[in-house]
C-alpha cells in the first residue's frame, strides 16, 4: 500500500486515536517488507507487508492494521484494531486490551489470551427494508427541517443559491468540484500535522454541511415546481422527492453515483458562489461580443 | 457562449474561424510540448552524445533566442501593420511552418555539436516568429467572450493527444509523426496564404473584418492597456511565476524515473489516459472560470492548484524519507492528475490572456512580451536554476521543496496583493474610513 493509498485509513486511525483521548507521543507505520518487532511507538500502524510480534516479545503499544498482515505470536500490551488486511493471533499469544475487528480477515486462535474481543457489525441497510426506510426518514427529517427553516425564515437566501443552481449549473459544478476537492485534500493534510487535527475535523464536518445545504436548496427548487401553496411544505415535498430520486438512481450502477456526485458538487459550488446565499451570483460581463 | 449562437445562425465563416484558430494553435502547441520539450533532450543526449546538462544549456539558449526573436517580431508586426492584416499573418505562419517542417525532418540526422547548435538557433527563430503571429490570429478569428472556452479547447485537445497517444519520447518517432501531420497543414496554409480566387478572398476578407468587433480584448475596453502599465506588467509577472514553478518542478520530475515511469511515461495506457482526461477536465474548468470570473480568481485557482500539487508531491516524498522501504514505490496517480489539472489551468489562461490584454494595434508586442517573458524567459531561468540544483547535488525532496515554497509564496503574495488593492480602492472611494 502506497502512502497516498493508505491516507484514508490513516485518517480513520488518527480520528480513532483522537476520539480515544490517549496520550500519544509517537506513531510508527509499516508500509512494506517483513518486520519482526520487539518494540513499537505508542501507536503502530500496519499498512503493508508483514509485521510479526515474535513469541518471546512484548510490545507496549496499540496496534492498528489497515493493510498487509499482522501476526501476533508474543504479547501486545494494549489494544489491537483491524480495519483492513489480515490479522492472526496465534496459540499462546496475548493481547491485554481489546481486539476490535471492523473489516479484513482475522484468525484468532482459541489458545490465545485476549482481554476482550469485539467485532463491529457494519449496518447492512440493503438487506433490511425497515433500516433502509429508517435511514431515509432520518435523512429526510434532518434535511427537511433545515430546508423548512431556510425557506420560511430566509427565502431570499434560498432563492439566491437556487438561482446559482438553475442559471449557472456548469459554473457551480466547476467551482463545487474544485472547491470540494481542494478543501478535502487540504483537511486531510492538515490532519496529518496532528496539531491541526481538530481544525481538519471541523473543516470536514463543515464541508459535509455545505453539501447538505446544497441538497436542501435542490429540494426547494423541486418544491417550487410542485402545485403546493405553502413554500415550506413545498420544500419538504421537494426534498422528499429529491431523496427518493437519488435513492432510486442509486440502484443503477454508476448512474446513481454520478447523479449523487453531481447534486453534491453543483450544490456545493452554488453555496460558495453566493456566499451562502447572501449575494446573488452574477458572472462577469465580457464586452466585445457580436 | 457565442459559438452556439453562430452555429444556430449558420454563420459558418465565423465558425470556420474558430476551427482554423484551434487547429493552428493545437498543432503549434502539440509540436512545442512534444518535439521541442521532449524530442530535443533525446536528440542532444542520444544522437549528438551531449550530457543532459549540456542539452539543458542548449534548451535555455533556445528559450532566450526565442524571446529575443519574438520581441523583435511582435514590435515589427505592430509597427508595420502586419498585426491587422490576416493574409500577411498567414504568410508569415506558412514560412514558419515550412522552416519547422524542414528542421523536424532533418532533426534525426543531426550528429555533431555545431549542427545541433545551428539547429537550435534556427528552431528559435521559427518559434520566435511563430508564436506572436499565431496568437495575433485571435483578434481576427475568436470572439472575445469565447476566448476562455477556445483556449480550453486548445489546451484540452493538445494535452489529450500528447498524453493519450503512446509515442516513445524519441526524436525519430516525434519527427516521423510530426512531419506527417505538418505536410497537410503546409498545403492548407499555402492555399490560404498565396492562392487568390473570389470565394477564398471573400472568406479571408470577412474573417479579417471580424477584427473590428473582436480586435479589442476583454481587459482593454475603456482604456487600452499599454505594455508599460501595471495592468500588463502584473499578469506578466504572475504568469512568469506560474511557468517558472511548473518548469522547475517538472524538470526534476521527468529526471526521476520512479515518478515519471509511474505517470507520464507509464507503460500502462490507463494511467496515461487518466492524465490525459485530467488535462481535459482542468482545461474545461479553467475555461469556465475564465469566462465567468475576474482574472484574479483564475490566478488564485492556478496558484492554489500548484501549491496543492507540490504539497502532495513533497508529502509523499517526506513519508518515503521517513519510511525508506517505500522510496522506490513510485507515486500516487492522484499527484500527476492534480499536476495535469494545474498545468491545464495556466495553459488555458495563457492562450486567452494575451489577446485579451491587447488591441489590434498591440497584439503583436503584447503576445510577444507576454508569452516570451512569461513562457520562454521563465523556462530559461528555471532551467538555469535546475542546473544549479543539479550541480549542488540537491535531493529530489529539497528540489521540490523549493518549488513548493515558491508556489505557496505566490499564492500568499497574490492573496495579500488583492486584499491590499481592495483596501486602496476603499480608501480612495471613501477618502478615508467610513461608518
Amino acid at each position: 500500500m502506497s502512502p497516498t493509498g493508505a491516507i484514508p485509513l490513516l485518517i480513520v486511525v488518527l480520528l480513532m486515536i483522537s476520539i480515544g483521548g490517549g496520550d500519544v507521543q509517537e506513531m510508527s507505520v509499516t508500509f512494506q517488507g517483513d518486520t519482526d518487532a520487539d518494540s513499537f511507538a505508542d501507536v503502530h500502524v500496519v499498512a503493508g507487508g508483514t509485521t510479526t510480534v515474535p513469541g518471546n516479545a512484548t510490545v507496549g503499544s496499540d496496534v492498528y492494521v489497515i493493510g498487509g498482515t499482522a501476526a501476533i505470536e508474543g504479547t501486545v500490551d494494549g489494544d489491537v484494531t483491524l480495519l483492513n488486511g489480515n490479522l492472526s493471533v496465534d496459540d499462546g499469544a496475548t493481547v491485554t486490551g481489546t481486539l476490535q475487528t471492523y473489516s479484513g480477515s482475522a484468525a484468532i486462535s482459541s489458545d490465545a489470551s485476549v482481554g476482550r474481543i469485539s467485532q463491529f457489525e457494519a449496518p447492512t441497510p440493503s438487506n433490511s427494508p425497515a433500516r433502509r426506510i429508517g435511514g431515509f426518514l432520518l435523512q429526510f427529517l434532518v434535511l427537511g427541517a433545515f430546508g423548512w427553516w431556510l425557506v420560511e425564515r430566509h427565502p431570499l437566501v434560498a432563492g439566491n443559491v437556487g438561482a446559482a443552481i438553475t442559471e449557472h449549473a456548469l459554473v457551480s459544478g466547476v467551482v463545487g468540484s474544485l472547491g470540494a476537492t481542494t478543501l478535502l485534500v487540504l483537511f486531510v493534510y492538515m490532519a496529518f500535522t496532528l496539531v491541526l487535527l481538530p481544525l481538519a475535523i471541523a473543516g470536514l464536518v463543515a464541508e459535509f454541511l455545505v453539501v447538505l445545504y446544497g441538497q436542501a436548496v435542490f429540494g426547494y427548487l423541486i418544491g417550487t415546481r410542485l402545485p403546493i401553496e405553502s413554500d415550506g411544505v413545498a420544500t419538504l415535498a421537494g426534498i422528499a422527492a429529491l431523496l427518493l430520486v437519488l435513492e432510486i438512481l442509486g440502484v443503477v450502477p454508476y448512474l446513481g453515483g454520478i447523479a449523487q456526485l453531481g447534486v453534491a458538487v453543483v450544490g456545493f459550488g452554488a453555496v460558495l458562489n453566493t456566499y451562502f446565499g447572501l449575494q446573488r451570483f452574477e458572472p462577469v460581463t465580457i464586452p466585445g461580443g457580436t | 457562449m457565442e459559438f452556439s449562437t453562430h452555429v444556430r445562425e449558420r454563420q459558418w465563416m465565423t465558425v470556420a474561424g474558430y476551427g482554423l484558430f484551434v487547429a493552428l494553435m493545437v498543432a503549434g502547441y502539440y509540436y512545442n510540448i512534444t518535439f521541442v520539450q521532449l524530442g530535443l533532450i533525446d536528440l542532444g543526449t542520444r544522437l549528438v552524445g551531449l550530457s543532459e546538462t549540456a542539452v539543458s544549456v542548449g534548451m535555455a539558449a533556445l528559450a532566450l533566442v526565442t524571446l529575443v526573436v519574438a520581441a523583435v517580431t511582435g514590435v515589427t508586426m505592430d509597427r508595420r501593420g502586419w498585426s491587422t492584416n490576416l493574409r500577411t499573418k498567414l504568410r508569415l505562419l506558412f514560412g514558419v511552418v515550412c522552416v519547422q517542417f524542414v528542421l523536424t525532418l532533418v532533426a534525426p540526422m543531426v550528429r555533431t555539436v555545431p549542427t545541433f547548435g545551428a539547429w537550435i538557433v534556427l528552431a528559435s527563430i521559427g518559434l520566435g516568429i511563430g508564436f506572436p503571429v499565431s496568437f495575433s490570429l485571435a483578434i481576427d478569428l475568436v470572439p472575445v467572450p469565447d476566448r476562455g472556452y477556445v483556449a480550453a479547447a486548445i489546451t484540452a485537445i493538445a494535452y489529450f493527444l500528447a498524453n493519450a497517444i503512446p509515442l516513445s519520447w524519441s526524436v525519430d518517432v516525434f519527427s516521423q509523426v510530426l512531419v506527417a501531420a505538418m505536410a497537410p497543414g503546409i498545403v492548407v496554409l499555402a492555399v490560404l496564404s498565396f492562392i487568390s480566387f473570389d470565394r477564398l478572398d471573400a472568406i479571408l476578407d470577412a474573417l479579417g473584418a471580424q477584427r473590428e468587433t473582436y480586435g479589442t480584448g476583454r481587459f482593454c475596453h475603456g482604456e487600452p492597456i499599454r505594455a508599460r502599465s501595471l495592468a500588463f506588467a502584473v499578469p506578466v509577472v504572475l504568469m512568469f511565476g506560474v511557468f517558472f514553478i511548473d518548469s522547475l518542478g517538472f524538470l526534476r520530475i521527468i529526471d526521476t524515473p520512479s515518478l515519471i515511469l509511474s505517470s507520464w511515461q507509464s507503460p500502462d495506457l490507463s494511467t496515461r489516459l487518466g492524465i490525459a482526461v485530467a488535462h481535459v477536465v482542468g482545461a474545461v474548468m479553467a475555461g469556465v472560470i475564465y469566462a465567468n470570473y475576474s482574472l484574479s480568481r483564475v490566478f488564485l485557482w492556478t496558484f492554489a492548484l500548484f501549491a496543492l500539487t507540490h504539497v502532495m508531491y513533497t508529502s509523499d516524498l517526506r513519508i518515503a524519507e521517513v519510511f525508506p522501504t517505500i522510496a522506490g514505490d513510485g507515486t500516487s496517480p492522484l499527484n500527476p492528475a492534480l499536476y495535469a489539472i494545474a498545468v491545464s489551468f495556466y495553459t488555458t489562461l495563457n492562450f486567452a490572456l494575451w489577446p485579451d490584454l491587447s488591441t489590434s494595434e498591440t497584439i503583436g508586442t503584447h503576445s510577444a512580451i507576454g508569452v516570451g517573458v512569461a513562457g520562454w524567459l521563465a523556462t530559461f531561468s528555471s532551467t538555469a536554476l535546475a542546473l544549479y540544483f543539479q550541480a549542488a547535488d540537491l535531493t529530489l525532496l529539497s528540489h521540490l521543496n523549493v518549488v513548493q515554497a515558491l508556489s505557496l509564496l505566490l499564492l500568499f503574495g497574490l492573496a495579500v496583493g488583492l486584499y491590499a488593492r481592495k483596501m486602496v480602492e476603499l480608501a480612495r472611494e471613501n477618502g478615508g474610513a467610513s461608518a
